[in-house]
């Protein structure tokens, strides 16, 4: 009943959260030495030239009057001018995103549904074959890094074997019309769902691992609970005690994992974005440091705090729903 | 007296740990007959746990029954046989799992656990617990089932059972739970009900309430109990008949008042010494000495014979089984103690041991308290 009051209250209460991020990214953005201006005019610009630029986007008023210009824009949802691409912070963070989450959500949906039944078979045959394979894969997949998957993933299936292409990536719903060597929707879809395989399982391996790792450990608990043993001895089908009774139970800490994978995650797609030339937020957000573009890098900062941020709620919220011994915090 | 509906014989269960065999269930011979509530008592660690899970055939690895014979109603839970090379297989008549889980556990044979903080599920509402088991044991459609569980809730004595059926265990208080599990037992209508120490996580007060009830009940609807406890008073109040454990064995078998009245093993008395009774007024209690020896490794000869303050030689070398000393026409009163005569081993010749010397315990720690006190 006081699910959509938490769920508001929770929102309410990030924004002091993504305040703090604006000042902290606006403050640190400031302390880089050097200039964007510097960068965009080279070594020896003109004196009246660097001025005039300066001024043309306001860098030349003291710092705490632009933090409030900043501040008061961001509120009305202005995100300010990015310097290098000459457009407004905005547009291209909202043309960045979707090709960041699309990759995101595909890798946690590899991750997920891989991991799950991994985790539950695992427990359920514990200490056999099965239980060893998935262990160590898990182990492997937990201590390698994305971007080295990545790699790896480029030279032997891109390289050798020439089955995925190695950069780049196509969005589902670009018009056909701007994609090479497709006539349909269809067809633009299929070139995407190729492009985004290899980062897909280079981002999603980690998570894959964690989850797996948390899933064995919370159903081999779970299927130890007194009330496994009740099930049983009630003439409970084996089958049905492992997807239902002990199943929900053991979902409440992987739920918390895949939340708080989702900020490593955020990092992972930095890297393998990178590595398969993917322009997504990852590659935006570097662009904006080494070209000290401030305002960009305070908007795709704060863009991903706002992802971090609604992904902790919805787990927060998620896992309300699913323990019913969680309250809303409301008497 | 009729067929009985559970005869247990012979029945050994084991543990194979790394540590080595532990002989949890070590050949105990018990039954149950139809509307008689059977005890089952000892310490910790006797082995009563064990028996009930070997009666579902539900012991978690590494355990398992490696002899002995279990029939319940004219079926085999478990019973072995030799076959042409001399290894030991299951009878062909024995119930395979999948039997066992659709004819006997619940339909037939429910149980109720000791923990019911633990017992029910978290997530699941109470009412959806107790329908899911009335709907796989009694063949009733969801409505029916649900209806069947709200008229049981009501009749453990839960309030407003139509609204709490709805509500989650977290709930419910833990006496309230105990009824909601007992209301599963009974719901499914089995004709025995294993009740593992039930009332030990409660509160006397809550204890003494739901012992009444499940008198009531058991008289109304003519189910057959195992009570296991550690609890003798518990035991004074609703058993007909008793079975004594310690390490594995029972030691004593008789009805209620003559094990009272008329007790025949050393462990029995100690036990019943160390409790407090309404019907004698003693100034201290008495605890029993030291703690009950591993079952990975017990004593030779009887079990009991390095806590026994009657113990002698001969106990050290003979170890005894339950024989009945009840006199001609009266109910069985079996023990497992040689210094009564028809063990004829001895023992009045043989000299006294000092048992806190020998038995290498000299904790005094008062064991029949036993777990989850």
């Amino acid at each position: 009943m006081s699910l959509l009051r938490y769920t508001l209250r929770r929102f309410a209460q990030a924004i002091p959260v993504l305040i703090g991020i604006v000042t902290i990214t606006f403050f640190l953005a400031n302390q880089i030495p050097g200039d964007p201006v510097e960068i965009m005019l080279g070594p020896t610009p003109a004196q009246e030239q660097v001025e005039a630029i300066r001024a043309r986007y306001g860098l030349d008023r003291p710092i705490h009057v632009r933090y409030f210009t900043y501040l008061s824009g961001v509120a009305t949802g202005n995100l300010g001018f990015s310097i290098y691409y000459d457009r407004p912070v905005l547009e291209m963070i909202m043309l960045r995103l979707p090709v960041t989450l699309l990759l995101m959500l595909s890798a946690f949906a590899f991750a997920v549904a891989t991991a799950i039944p991994l985790g539950v078979i695992s427990a359920k045959r514990r200490n056999e074959p099965a239980d060893h394979v998935s262990r160590v894969v898990s182990l492997i997949g937990v201590s390698t890094p994305s971007f080295w998957i990545g790699l790896v993933l480029i030279i032997v299936f891109a390289f050798y074997l020439g089955w995925f292409p190695a950069r780049g990536l196509v969005l589902p719903w670009t018009d056909p019309a701007d994609v090479r060597g497709a006539a349909t929707q269809f067809e633009v879809l299929r070139q995407s769902a190729h492009h985004l395989f290899l980062p897909m399982i280079a981002l999603g391996t980690l998570q894959m691992a964690q989850i797996t790792r948390i899933e064995r450990s919370s159903m081999v608990d779970s299927l130890q609970g007194e009330y496994v043993k009740l099930a049983r001895a009630y003439g409970v089908p084996e089958s049905t005690i492992v997807r239902k009774h002990a199943f929900q139970v053991a979902q409440l800490p992987v739920i918390t994992i895949i939340g708080l994978g989702l900020s490593t995650a955020l990092g992972g797609a930095v890297l393998t974005e990178t590595v398969f030339e993917i322009q997504g937020m990852g590659r935006l957000i570097i662009t904006a440091i080494n070209n000290q573009d401030y305002e960009l890098i305070m908007g795709t900062t704060l863009v991903f705090g706002i992802v971090y941020v609604v992904g902790v709620i919805v787990t927060d919220i998620t896992y309300s729903y699913l323990d019913p011994r969680v309250t809303y915090g409301e008497d | 007296m009729s067929e009985p509906l559970l005869s247990v014989r012979d029945l050994k269960t084991q543990f194979f740990t790394e540590d080595g065999t532990v002989r949890a269930v070590d050949g105990i011979s018990f039954d149950v007959h139809e509307g008689e509530i059977v005890g089952l008592v000892g310490e910790s660690g006797a082995g009563k746990s064990v028996a009930t899970s070997s009666i579902l055939r539900l012991v978690d690895s590494p355990g398992e029954i490696v002899g002995g014979e279990i029939e319940f109603k004219g079926e085999t839970i478990f019973g072995l046989e030799a076959d042409d090379d001399g290894e030991l297989r299951p009878r062909d008549e024995m119930l395979t799992e999948n039997e066992m889980r659709k004819r006997i556990r619940g339909r037939e044979i429910a149980i109720i656990f000791q923990d019911p903080m633990e017992s029910l599920n978290p997530v699941f509402t109470v009412g959806g617990q107790l329908r899911e088991f009335i709907e796989i044991n009694r063949d009733l459609d969801p409505d029916e089932a649900k209806e069947e569980a709200i008229d049981m809730l009501r009749e453990v004595g839960i309030p407003a059972p139509e609204s709490r059926y709805d509500e989650y265990p977290h709930q419910f208080s833990g006496g309230m739970r105990q009824r909601v599990l007992i209301a599963m037992a009974l719901a499914c209508q089995p004709d025995l009900i294993i009740a593992d120490e039930p009332t030990t996580a409660l509160d006397v007060t809550v204890e003494g309430e739901i012992l009444e009830m499940v008198t009531e009940l058991q008289e109304k609807y003519d189910t057959s109990f195992i009570w296991v406890t550690h609890d003798m008073s518990v035991v004074a109040e609703i058993c007909d008949r008793v079975n004594v454990m310690y390490l594995g064995e029972i030691i004593e078998q008789a009805e209620v008042d003559d094990l009272f009245y008329d007790t025949k093993h050393p462990y029995t008395s100690a036990l019943l010494d160390s409790m407090p009774r309404p019907d004698r007024t003693v100034d201290e209690l008495r605890p029993i000495e030291g703690v009950m020896p591993e079952a990975i490794d017990p004593p030779a000869g009887c079990r009991f014979h390095s806590r026994c303050p009657e113990a002698r030689e001969v106990c050290r070398e003979v170890h005894p089984e339950p024989r009945d000393l009840s006199e001609e026409g009266e109910p069985r009163h079996a023990a497992a103690c040689v210094k009564h005569d028809a063990f004829d081993v001895g023992y009045d010749e043989s000299p006294p041991i000092d048992t806190r010397a020998g038995g290498g315990f000299s904790a005094g720690l008062t064991e029949t308290g036993g777990e989850a006190e």
